[in-house]
């Protein structure tokens, strides 16, 4: 149970309020590369944090992330004409650079210099790993550029996709970090998913179906462990990682491409949920790319020419309820990812979390709360939130089984954190 | 035509949700194990609370055998006598709340009495910032049998925000 105030404090995030301004401190994921194809390409309307924003990339390459209205009277420059290094006004001509400066006011003597004063806020905008990441904070504070794994591996050992998710981003992201629901809302496919299926941590995942858990404290966030039983009196362990703001990573499974989230506010009531797949040793096979283009695993399949999932809640999720009758799925929809979000979107834009009734195996959320609110207040006094610190970021997910006695952050330490050369440990 | 999810999951729908308790006052019963808890968990006990009754079993002391288990006693803070099956058998929720590094040979019995009882347990760790993690082994490994849920706070500033998320 959080208090209304809480409750709002965390789920707002546009200008001003203390939960934007955290996130504002962060590289986040903006667009997919694929959005901004080629130069002088369409650009595409963006909304993050609750500022509208427009993505173009220029004659020379260059991205741009800005004001999406005209600074004359308002006009989206979505209808703008993108050429010969800038983008153009088709109301009245005026033109802006890829930082948002105004170059050009047709109807103003040129001698005038009337546009250098006219200026669009934009935002750096640097592709890495297949996305485009912005920045949005206060330019003193920016930090250096993301280093999260996936982001780094050669571009045919990774697969990044984004849906739209239809609620506030902090029901997302508990979804992602709320190890307890899998045996149930995602039991149906731990045998059945391509991405998921035949790995020994399954078996350890089906026989015993009231794991444990331990929350630990981590440097830029949390580690949430799922303790089993193995053999021998040692545990199998599922260690997901939560590094703040928004990203998770869930534990991987055998030798399949170990995957994650970032859960980014477009508004307060609607975030991107964005989903990314990733191998260190080895390239993606055709087979594994093709069931993440297909929606299996944690991607979907969209409404075309969208980042929509097909399923959605103008379709009531495609609900079959003959599938979930006949056990097929637990909840009736198809897919982990829409599993999930059909559940998070039908509690409302924004969950009155006045009203809950947490458990103890809720502690993970708690603590991620309990954690965020901890920083706004940090944040206060000049401190600098976790996650910013690149080791913050170097950081893996792992399933792994261990001795009884050991705390898994120790015995686990090296399985936690990125080793260059080194597979995922994974069961 | 809207589907109803659609239509059901909108701001404005929200609005209709009905606006009355769900659920009755829990019994969550926080027992501090060692001597830095117990400073901690008298702090909370001054605050206001949903029901929640704070005890230490810093007196049990030395490791009580097994067979003497569910004679063992609890004290409030008052200091008066309670008897742990008596506060088991009425709980719905026991925190047991240890310090890094502090030996709870008490969370052995507490946590075989909810064990017995199918009382959930939750163990609660604090103080683990710059501890090593000899250090914490030494405490966790006597909680873990014993707690559905372990939770390994850097600070003691986490259990009042648990508890309250609890509806404590």
């Amino acid at each position: 149970m959080l208090r209304k105030e809480q409750n709002d404090l965390l789920t707002q995030t546009g200008p001003g309020t203390p939960m934007g301004q955290l996130f504002r401190r962060y590289w986040l994921p903006a667009l997919l590369a694929e959005e901004l194809p080629e130069n002088e390409c369409p650009p595409v309307r963006v909304k993050l944090l609750s500022e509208r924003l427009l993505a173009w990339r220029d004659t020379q390459g260059r991205l741009s992330l800005m004001d999406e209205f005209c600074a004359h009277r308002g006009v989206s420059l979505w209808f703008g004409r993108n050429e010969e290094n800038g983008l153009r006004c088709p109301y009245h001509g005026w033109k802006y650079d890829h930082t948002g400066q105004c170059i050009e006011v047709p109807s103003e003597p040129e001698e005038s210099g009337f546009c250098k004063k006219i200026k669009l806020k934009s935002y750096p905008l640097v592709e890495r790993g297949g996305i485009l990441w912005t920045y949005m904070g206060p330019p003193e504070l920016k930090p250096p550029l993301p280093e999260w794994e996936f982001a780094l591996v050669p571009e045919d050992r990774r697969f990044v996709s984004k849906r739209l998710q239809e609620c506030n981003w902090l029901q997302a992201l508990e979804g992602g970090i709320d190890s307890s629901h899998v045996s149930f809302l995602h039991s149906g496919e731990l045998n059945k998913d391509p991405l998921f299926k035949g790995s020994k941590g399954n078996q350890y995942n089906l026989s015993d179906r009231k794991p444990v858990f331990e929350v630990v404290e981590s440097p830029g966030g949390l580690y949430i462990g799922a303790r089993r039983n193995a053999e021998n009196g040692n545990y199998y362990w599922r260690i997901t990682q939560w590094v703040m703001p928004c990203f998770t990573m869930i534990p991987p499974r055998a030798d399949h491409p170990v995957h994650g989230h970032f859960w980014v506010p477009i508004d307060d009531e609607n975030c991107w949920a964005w989903s990314f797949d990733y191998k260190v040793m080895r390239p993606l096979t055709h087979e594994e790319v093709q069931a993440m283009r297909d929606g299996q695993g944690i991607h979907v399949k969209y409404v075309p020419g969208t980042y929509r999932p097909l399923a959605n809640k103008d379709n009531d999720y495609l609900m079959d309820r003959a599938a979930q009758k006949r056990g097929d799925t637990y909840s009736g929809v198809e897919g982990i990812a829409m599993q999930d979000a059909s559940l998070q979107e039908s509690m409302g834009p924004i969950v009155d979390r006045t009203k809950e009734n947490l458990v103890s195996t809720d502690n993970g959320i708690i603590m991620m709360r309990h954690r965020l609110l901890r920083t706004l207040k940090a944040m206060e006094k000049g401190e600098t939130p976790p996650g910013l610190d690149l080791a913050h970021q170097r950081v893996r997910s792992a399933a792994i089984v261990l001795p009884p006695d050991q705390p898994y952050k120790d015995a686990a330490r090296e399985a936690l954190m990125v080793q260059p050369g080194k597979a995922h440990v994974s069961v | 035509m809207q589907t109803e999810s659609a239509r059901m999951s909108s701001a404005k729908e929200a609005r209709f949700r009905i606006d009355a308790p769900n659920s009755l006052q829990r019994a969550t019963k926080v027992i501090a194990l060692d001597a830095p808890s117990e400073h901690v968990v008298k702090r909370l006990a001054t605050r206001p609370w949903n029901g929640a009754a704070f005890f230490t079993a810093t007196a049990f002391g030395a490791a009580p055998s097994r067979g003497a288990s569910l004679r063992g006693w609890l004290s409030d803070l008052a200091g008066r006598t309670k008897s742990l099956v008596d506060e088991v058998n009425s709980a719905d929720l026991v925190v047991m709340v240890a310090t890094a590094g502090e030996n709870v040979p008490a969370a052995s019995l507490i946590g075989e009495a909810c064990s017995l009882k199918r009382v959930t347990t939750t163990a609660l760790i604090a103080g683990s910032a710059g501890k090593s993690d000899d250090v914490l082994a030494k405490t966790l490994s006597q909680l873990r049998p014993w707690a559905l849920m372990l939770v390994i706070a850097n600070s003691d500033d986490y259990i009042e925000d648990m508890l309250r998320a609890l509806r404590a």
